[in-house]
């Protein structure tokens, strides 16, 4: 109790029971599973309403499937990787459309809870992401993407002992953890701002002096939540660039 | 005294249980994860296989009907361009062909021109020539007229002033001589 202000316990408002399985178990679904879920299913909706209307001109559903598939390749893929990185749309799409669904589940009544504001889904994305451009470094570069990966081609010979941790700090282990946090904080943090807002909204609204400053507190809650829904996409879009950056530096032994 | 220890030390084991069984919120468990790659991977999946192409296809389609489109555009401005090119160059020629036609007109004309003047001169000079000479004759007939009239008033006057008939081939030499100076002096 801070002024008078209860702040619930953060428990309270990330973690939520399971729907069905037993509690601890490894099946267990629950809420954040739920909406990992929904984001399958409304993302393979939208694309298959999409893919159903003919025509070369897009309109309505299709029109925003195609909006967002155009972003990705044009906007994603082109400028960090080029044409030859036209086959890892499927890929991109996939990382783009799941993590701004799951997030955008934050300003969704009833639901108010960003998938990604719990540390599973962006860690399962990242770990994902990281096998991924591996994969492809490997593809490309045989198993010469290793060395290539931690000592960059043209490095001077008297550099590579400082280099090579570096790179092998920084290309293996600091870029999952970074993709995965940097998610997950953005989402909880804007989670917490949101939860805020809102307890110091049902505190203020009293038969007291204090419900002067309710309008206020209503005022930033509604335009956070405004902020949260930039935030969702903006969040998804930087994994994703992310994402296609590091598969883009696995290609060419010059990255 | 052991028994305040022993209690001390069962409070402190109880509170390191709690600490050791509450769970951090911020860690992943593993079910949300299980979940999460599930549903991330089937999505991956139906997206390559399923959900995608047909969004691609169609957007290919239409790329490549704009570059169609536009190909076809380029080369029709290109037609235009070159038709344009021609239609000007037909039109210069045709402006010089028309400038030529009137250059040779004009020059037909003015030779026309020309040649009708100098015609007319020429007419104009034969009638100047006709005429002098119808002049000439007519002078030269009136002079023998007057000269021979001019003789007979004179020998006819003469022969009355003397009362006697006179030279007339004499007299008629002497009025033409007279007559003659007297022309050339006019």
């Amino acid at each position: 109790m801070i002024f008078g202000l209860e702040f619930p316990p953060i428990e309270n408002l990330v973690e939520w029971p399971n729907l069905f399985g037993p509690a601890e178990s490894w099946y267990g679904f629950n809420k954040i599973a739920l909406i990992n879920l929904v984001a399958l299913v409304a993302t393979s909706l939208l694309f298959l309403v999409a893919g159903r209307s003919k025509g070369l001109v897009p309109k309505g559903t299709r029109n925003l499937v195609e909006s967002g598939v155009a972003f990705i390749r044009d906007g994603i893929i082109m400028e960090t990787v080029g044409p030859e990185g036209i086959r890892y749309l499927p890929y991109l799409v996939s990382l783009f459309f799941f993590i701004l669904i799951t997030n955008i589940f934050e300003v969704i009544p009833f639901f108010h809870m960003p998938g990604n504001a719990r540390m599973a889904g962006p860690a399962v994305l990242a770990l994902l992401t990281w096998v991924y451009f591996i994969a492809v470094g490997l593809k490309h570069q045989g198993l010469k993407y290793f060395w290539n990966s931690v000592a960059p081609p043209g490095v001077p010979k008297a550099l590579l002992p400082l280099v090579i941790p570096i790179e092998l700090l920084s290309t293996f282990i600091v870029r999952p953890f970074s993709l995965a946090v940097r998610l997950f904080a953005n989402m909880l943090a804007g989670h917490i701002l949101l939860v805020t807002f809102t307890v110091l909204c049902i505190t203020l609204f009293s038969a007291t002096l204090l419900a002067l400053v309710l309008p206020f507190s209503f005022a930033m809650l509604v335009g956070l939540t405004g902020f949260e829904i930039m935030v969702a996409f903006l969040q998804a879009y930087i994994f994703t660039i992310l994402a296609a950056v590091y598969i883009g530096s696995s290609m060419h032994a010059e990255h | 005294m052991l028994a305040s220890i022993l209690a001390a030390t069962e409070v402190v084991t109880t509170e390191v249980t709690k600490v050791a069984e509450t769970k951090n919120p911020i860690l992943p468990t593993v079910n949300e994860m299980f979940w999460a790659a599930v549903f991330f991977v089937l999505l991956w999946a139906l997206m390559k296989f399923v959900l995608l192409p047909p969004i691609t296809k169609v957007m290919n389609a239409r790329d490549e009907k704009v570059r169609s489109d536009l190909q076809a555009a380029e080369a029709a401005e290109s037609t235009r361009a070159s038709k344009l090119a021609e239609y000007e160059a037909g039109l210069a020629g045709a402006r010089a062909e028309a400038v030529a036609l009137l250059e040779a007109a004009r020059s037909e004309g003015d030779a026309e021109r020309r040649s009708q003047i100098a015609a007319a001169e020429a007419d104009a000079a034969a009638a100047k020539a006709e005429a002098a000479a119808a002049v000439a004759d007519a002078k030269v007939r009136a002079r023998s007229e007057l000269t021979a009239s001019i003789t007979d008033i004179a020998v006819g006057a003469a022969e009355a002033v003397v009362q006697k008939s006179i030279d007339r081939a004499a007299q008629t030499a002497l009025v033409e001589d007279y007559v003659n100076r007297s022309g050339s002096q006019n």
